[in-house]
Parts: C-alpha cells; structure tokens; sequence
C-alpha cells in the first residue's frame, strides 16, 4: 500500500491486513494463548474476550485458488467461503484453536457443515441467528450467546464471569470509540484518510488481539496528530455500502480514479463500530443480545430493518457529504442484490447518485471496475455542473 | 405522486385472471384425456380453478385474502376462512406460461440480474410491476434461503404495498425443542396478526377440526408413499410428489377435498400395483433405473425433459423432493399441543424447509433414507441456480451417496428458464452419466 502516513502502528495494521496470520497474533500464540475464529459480525466477540480468546475474523486472504474447496462447494457459491475454506483446506487456519460460525447467508453457513467434516479443529460451534430485530429474537440470541458462553466455559475450562464480560464489552467499546475517532479525519474537505488507509485499519481489528490492537490504535491517533499531509484534489467524495469487504485493493482502484471513499456501511467498516453496547444493563449477556440483533446496524439478512438501514445510509451519507453511493457485492449474494435495487431506488429521491458493483472475492476485471467508476464520477460530475 | 389503489389492485389481478384461463385450459384438455391418473390430474386443476377464483372474488368484491409462502401452517388461515395465494404462485404452477421468458427478462431489465434465484426474482417483478394481487395482509417465511427475506423486504419497500400489513415468521436455524417452541410462538404471533387485519378469528374447535382432517390427508399421504416403494413404481414424475405438496400445503390444507383427492391417489396407485402395472404402463416402456430426483421439478420445462428420461432410459422418478417425509401429525388434544405439532411440521418436517434451513444433516440422512426405502439407483441434484445453500452442500451429498454406493448426479440449471443450462445440455449430461455409470 501505498501511504503517507508515517506510523509504525499503521504499518503493523497494513501487514495484518495483508495476510492472515500476523506478527501480533503470532506473538500471541507463542506466549500461549489460544485463537477463536469467526464469520460474521454478528458473533458476539466479546465473549471471546471475556474467556480469554482472541477473536479472529475469517477472511480467504493471499488465497490464489478453489482447487480444495471446489470439493465443497459449486460454481454458483460466493467466492468468499470458497477461497476461506481453502485457505483452512491448505492449512493456513491450522493455527486456531476454535471457529464459531453462523448462518448469516446461504453461502457462508455451509462453511460448518463443510468445515466439520473435513477439518479438524477441536472445537467448532454454529450459532443461530433469527433473521427478524424484534424482543422475541434478541431473547432467543440471549439464549444462544449463553450456550455458546457454557460451551467455551467447558471446552477451554475458562469461566466467563459476567464481570470479564462486563470488562470485554467496555474494552470493545473503547476500540469502538476510538476507530470513530479514525473516520472523523475523513470528515475534512480535504481527509487525513484515504479509504485505503482507513480499511487497513479496520481489518486489523479483526486480526489482532484486542487488548494490543487498542494499544496500537491509541498510538496512530497520536501519531496522525502530527500528521500534515491531506487529500486533495478527487473528483468526488464516495461512499462504499456492502457486505465482506476486506481487500484495501478495491478501494485502491476506485480512489485511483478520482474518488476519495470518506465512509461506508460495510462488513470491517462503519458498522462493526458506529454504535457501542448499552453498557448500562445489569445483564451483560442481554446487552450483547440486544445490541447484536438490533442496535447495531444491520445488514440485508435481517427482514423489516430495511428502512432503518437507508436511514443509516442517508445519515452518513449526510455527515460526510457525499457525493455519490457505491454498492458492492460478491457475485451470488442474493441480499446485497436486492437491498442494492432498493437502495437505488430510495437515493433516487435524493438525488444521489448510486453505482452497484458486483466483485469477486479476488480482485479480478480491474479494468471494467476502472471504466464503471470513471462513468460514475462523470455521472456526478455532469450533475454538480447543471446544479451550478 | 398518489397512487390510485382501487385502479391498482384491478391491475394486480389482471395477470392472475389469465393465469387461471390458462390452467381452464388445461383443464378442459384433461378432460378428454383417457386413465385414472388424467382424472385426478383434472381433480387438482378443478381445486386449483376454485382456488384461484376465489382470490379474483375478494379483489373483486373487496373481501379479506393473503399473500403467503409456503410452510407457514395453512391449517391456521384455513380454518380461519381466509382464502390465500401464494406469492410465489406463477413459477411453480404457471412456469410453462407463455409468458414466462418475456417476464425473466423483464426481471433482468428492471435490475434483479441473473444469479437471483427466478422463483424470486419472478414474484418481485410481479409486485415491482403491479402484476400480483395486492391482498389484506401479507405472510412470509425468512426461510428456506436468503431470497426469501428478500422478497418479504421489497413488498413492503413497494409504494402500492406499503399499507398492506406483513408478517414474516422467522423458523430458527436448530431443530431440538427450544426451536420447535420458538417457532410455535411465532406462528401464535401470526395468528394473533391475522386477526387483527383481517377480522376473523380463529375458532379452537374449528382448527382441531381443520387438524383432524389434515391428519387424516397426510396418513393417506404417507400409505401412498409405500406404493412407490413397488417395483415397478405405480407412478412417476407426472403424480404423486409436488402435486400432493400443493394440495396439501397450498390449496386445501385440511380440507375433506383434499383428503378425497388422496384417496383417489391411494386408489389409482394399489390399482396399479395389483396389475403389475408400473409408471409406464400406457407407454410402451418399463423401468430400468430408479431416480431420487432431489429437489423441485424443472417446471419451466418439465414436459420437454421428464418424458424424454423415461422413454429413453426407462428412468422413473420414484421420488423427489416433495414427495415424501415423515410428516408429523397434529395432536388435536388442546391449542398447545396444535401449535407445537404444526410447528414441527412446518420446521423439521416440510420440503425445502427441511433441508435447506439449518445443518446439512438432512440433505446426507434424506439421501440414506430414500435411497434405501425405495430402492433408488441414482440420486440427481439438479443443482438449481437458487438453491445456493444446497450447491455449498454439493460435497457432503456426493459423499454420502459414495458411502452408500449409489451414483450421483449434479446437473447445474435452473429450474424455470430453459435458457439458463439448455434441454440438449442437460440431456447430454444425464446421458453421459448414464453411459458411463454402465446404467444406459
């Protein structure tokens, strides 16, 4: 990546981004602890934290093929659980010491039935998640979070006490808070950020411990204080809406083209942080359920919250004034396609400009990418002139 | 801009006016056609005639009907006297339409793409376009796939629907008790739901009643279901699997003409067993090869492809994925015990539902259970283009059926439009197979 940041946290972000195993988690395995993989945003990683755990984020980084994993799935399976499973088939996951999976689509939930039997992790959970946001389905994830929290318990003879959860969910919180403060340099007319950067950020939150991530986090926001040089120039201010975005490699492309990515709603972006816990419940276990079934964002899988979800979109939208929206989805994901036909719908009544982008996992047809975006930002461009 | 709603809901029913002509005319063509099978064939387009013309009644005289899925406990609305359609009607009933491409063109046109499932992308198209019945209130399912929610999101998204209330049950992912009781409330939830938009109430004597005479369908059902265990089978593909899951699950859930039409079915099989007639009696071919046939049926194109299995392979359809499984039956005993059994049944034990919500246990115990129960000599996932939690399960149903010995087949097409893996594409696939499983 190519950046002006002058920051040795940064840099060990940028490498855990770029990898799966990272320096930091392999510091973390050699002083003995033990490593808990995960799909989704919507598994409770707090709880890994309270036992103890470092929670990883599951990603098909570096893989180059589906030779394995073709085994396992088809050709009209999204390429994301196809290059994670082969990653984890060539061995690259053998590191973990757990996965908890859960049926957040079609394509990743098949990841445990396949997982189960082909590999060999000792300990290997899926979660159901309801697909609604009402009390019925937060008191129903209640229950799954804590089976899930006795299952730990037993299988790692850790005891999660509701204090260690109450410390994990206030520590997340601070990472939360403080990722916020990261998107606010992209606030300026001229960002601090690009969205490269700020994705490079993001995903390294998934990959590195958590108390060490904090610490290196706090360290770059020090470090950018002194940090002068700004992006100037773009032709447009985007914003990115999505699922499993992770490759800092797309932004790239768009941004190479005249457009500054100054927020989104995505996977490893605004969502994962834009709201914390209620850390004011006596229960910390229904905090978690509540905040995971309805407080945070949500994405397309949850029925009903779509009009909550476009007001999500219009209020960032707003805040960091953007020009345009790009929607993003992996080939075969059947909910990004038709939140996306809404989306442009609802944008269409404010004017804004919507581009829907399908992707492979792996970056391919970079060129027709660079076409689309450059139309979209004459699109924008031919716009602001008749406005002006 | 205001939306005139009377001016649509006529046009909402326009499309569903000339798909009832359409299925007329099937019907009078069956009339004519000689052997007890056309005759329940004419039974179930009589049924689905009254059916369909009862939904153009209420819009017409603006009674209370529903928009609903499948698997979301029939019993209940019908024994609530509420007529109802299913959202998904056209693809599955009307697929060979003549209208069907224009309309998944229409589909792609609109910005749905090509890899949405088209039992999906269709029903969207149809409300996006004004094309559906806009009913009182609408029920969804969140499940079997991701498509599913979907659909349930862009009717309410929709301006001409945004006053028609909607409820969408949510089956959880496990099957243990917890998930059964969970399940139940949610459908307790609809009921509650029902009543409120719709003014009827549910009526407890009359559900058992509504129970009662389900059950006795399904017991008929399942004593059916041993026939085909016969070699030869009594039937193929043309009776006996989607046909019954549609009387049963879409038409007349709990209706004496639904038990009737079973026991018709029973009558017309046994008949056939006795004189040791089997699917290909009127044919001139006989049975060579036994399929699973695990999923829906290609009803895009079922007439140009099922035919040609038969005749050229004296492959018999013995059983698909509608066809059979252990249905629970309905302990009538008090309400608790009504809503607890349906919702087992619309959880665990109903098609699609069963298998693609929640692990892939049952996708390999299906595969063992009917491959063994009815002696099957090859298992064919089609691989339709929108069963994609099915298609990340392709690995684990190979290895079954290898564990088992018994060959498998993934196709790879799309159950709806011809276009998508071509008739001659996916004959030449099935024939190579064959060949080269030494079976042709």
């Amino acid at each position: 990546m190519e950046t002006g940041i002058r920051s040795a946290a940064f840099q060990t972000f940028i490498e855990a981004t770029s990898g799966i195993m990272n320096s930091e988690l392999q510091a973390w395995k050699d002083g003995g602890g033990k490593v808990m993989g995960f799909f989704c945003t919507t598994v409770p990683e707090e709880l890994f934290t309270a036992a103890g755990l470092a929670g990883f984020r599951m990603r098909g980084t570096g893989s180059t093929s589906t030779e394995l994993s073709d085994a396992c799935f088809s050709a009209i399976n999204c390429s994301y659980p196809r290059h994670t499973m082969n990653q984890a088939l060539e061995g690259h996951y053998d590191f973990l010491d757990g996965l908890v999976c859960i049926n957040s689509c079609d394509h990743v939930r098949r990841v445990y039935d396949n997982w189960i039997r082909k590999l060999g992790t000792p300990f290997v959970k899926v979660m159901s998640l309801p697909r609604k946001v009402g009390q019925p389905q937060i008191d129903w994830y209640f229950d799954e979070i804590n089976k899930l929290r006795k299952d730990i318990e037993a299988h790692f003879s850790v005891e999660i006490t509701d204090e260690s959860l109450r410390q994990a969910i206030r520590l997340h919180n601070e990472i939360r808070a403080l990722q916020k403060q990261v998107y606010q340099f992209r606030l300026p007319d001229a960002p601090l950020m690009t969205g490269e950067e700020t994705l490079a950020v993001m995903v390294a939150g998934t990959a590195i411990p958590k108390p060490r991530y904090k610490v290196l986090l706090e360290e770059f926001l020090k470090d950018m204080q002194s940090h002068k040089e700004t992006h100037k120039g773009h032709r447009a201010r985007v914003m990115i809406i999505g699922g499993e975005l992770d490759d800092t490699e797309f932004i790239r492309v768009i941004e190479e083209q005249g457009a500054l990515v100054v927020t989104d709603s995505t996977c490893y972006g605004s969502r994962l942080m834009w709201r914390p816990v209620d850390e004011s419940y006596d229960d910390p276990v229904k905090a978690m359920a509540n905040y995971y079934i309805y407080d945070r964002p949500s994405c397309p899988r949850m029925y009903g919250d779509q009009p909550r979800r476009i007001a999500y979109t219009r209020e960032l939208a707003k805040e960091f004034r953007v020009d345009g929206v790009i929607g993003e989805r992996l080939m075969f994901c059947d909910q990004w396609l038709v939140e996306h036909y809404m989306t442009n719908d609802d944008l269409k009544e404010d004017g804004i400009p919507f581009l829907a982008i399908d992707r492979e996992y792996l970056l391919s047809g970079k060129g027709q990418l660079r076409t689309r975006v450059q139309a979209f930002l004459e699109t924008i461009e031919g716009l602001r002139s008749e406005q002006s | 801009m205001t939306i005139d709603m009377k001016a649509m809901k006529l046009k909402g029913v326009e499309r569903y006016k000339q798909e009832r002509d359409w299925f007329q005319m099937g019907l009078n063509a069956c009339r004519f056609m000689p052997g007890e099978e056309f005759k329940l064939q004419a039974q179930l387009l009589e049924i689905l005639l009254d059916s369909k013309q009862v939904v153009v009644d209420c819009v017409e005289n603006d009674q209370p009907f529903i928009g609903g899925y499948f698997c979301n406990a029939p019993e209940l609305f019908h024994a609530m006297n509420l007529p109802w359609f299913m959202l998904m009607e056209t693809p599955f009933l009307a697929a060979t339409a003549p209208y069907l491409l224009a309309d998944i063109e229409g589909s792609e046109e609109m910005g749905l793409g090509t890899d949405l499932c088209t039992a999906i992308r269709l029903p969207i198209y149809y409300i996006e376009k004004g094309l559906m019945p806009i009913p009182t209130c609408v029920l969804g399912l969140l499940y079997p796939c991701d498509g599913a929610p979907m659909l349930h999101q862009v009717i309410e998204h929709n301006k001409a629907w945004k006053d028609v209330p909607i409820y969408c049950a949510d089956p959880p992912y496990t099957s243990d008790e917890r998930a059964i009781e969970y399940f139940a409330e949610e459908l307790k939830r609809m009921t509650e739901f029902l009543e409120q938009h719709t003014g009827r109430t549910l009526d407890l004597e009359r559900l058992k009643t509504v129970c009662e005479e389900s059950n006795r369908t399904y017991t008929i059902w399942q004593d059916y279901n041993e026939l085909r265990r016969h070699v030869p089978s009594p039937h193929g593909w043309e009776i006996g699997g989607a046909q019954a899951f549609a009387i049963s699950q879409c038409f007349v859930a709990g209706d004496p003409k639904c038990t009737a039409w079973f026991e018709q079915l029973y009558r017309v099989g046994q008949m056939r067993i006795e004189r040791g007639a089997g699917a290909s009696e009127a044919e001139g071919w006989r049975e060579k090869i036994r399929l699973f046939w695990f999923d829906i049926m290609p009803y895009g194109w079922i007439f140009e492809f099922m035919p040609w299995l038969e005749s050229t392979f004296g492959a018999v359809i013995v059983m698909d994925m509608f066809g059979n499984f252990p249905y629970t039956l309905i302990d009538t005993t008090s309400e608790e015990t009504i809503f607890h059994d349906l919702a087992k049944r619309n959880l665990i034990d109903s098609p699609m539902i069963r298998q693609a919500r929640g692990t892939a246990e049952n996708f390999s115990n299906d595969i063992r259970r009917i491959v063994e129960d009815y002696k099957i000599d090859v298992v064919i996932w089609p691989g339709h283009m929108g069963h994609k939690d099915g298609a990340a399960t392709i690995g684990i149903m190979r290895d079954t059926c290898r564990e088992i010995g018994v060959p498998f087949l993934h196709i790879g097409l799309d159950l709806f439009d011809k276009r998508y893996t071509s008739i001659d594409e996916v004959k030449e696939k099935v024939t190579d197979f064959f060949k080269g499983m030494g079976l042709a």
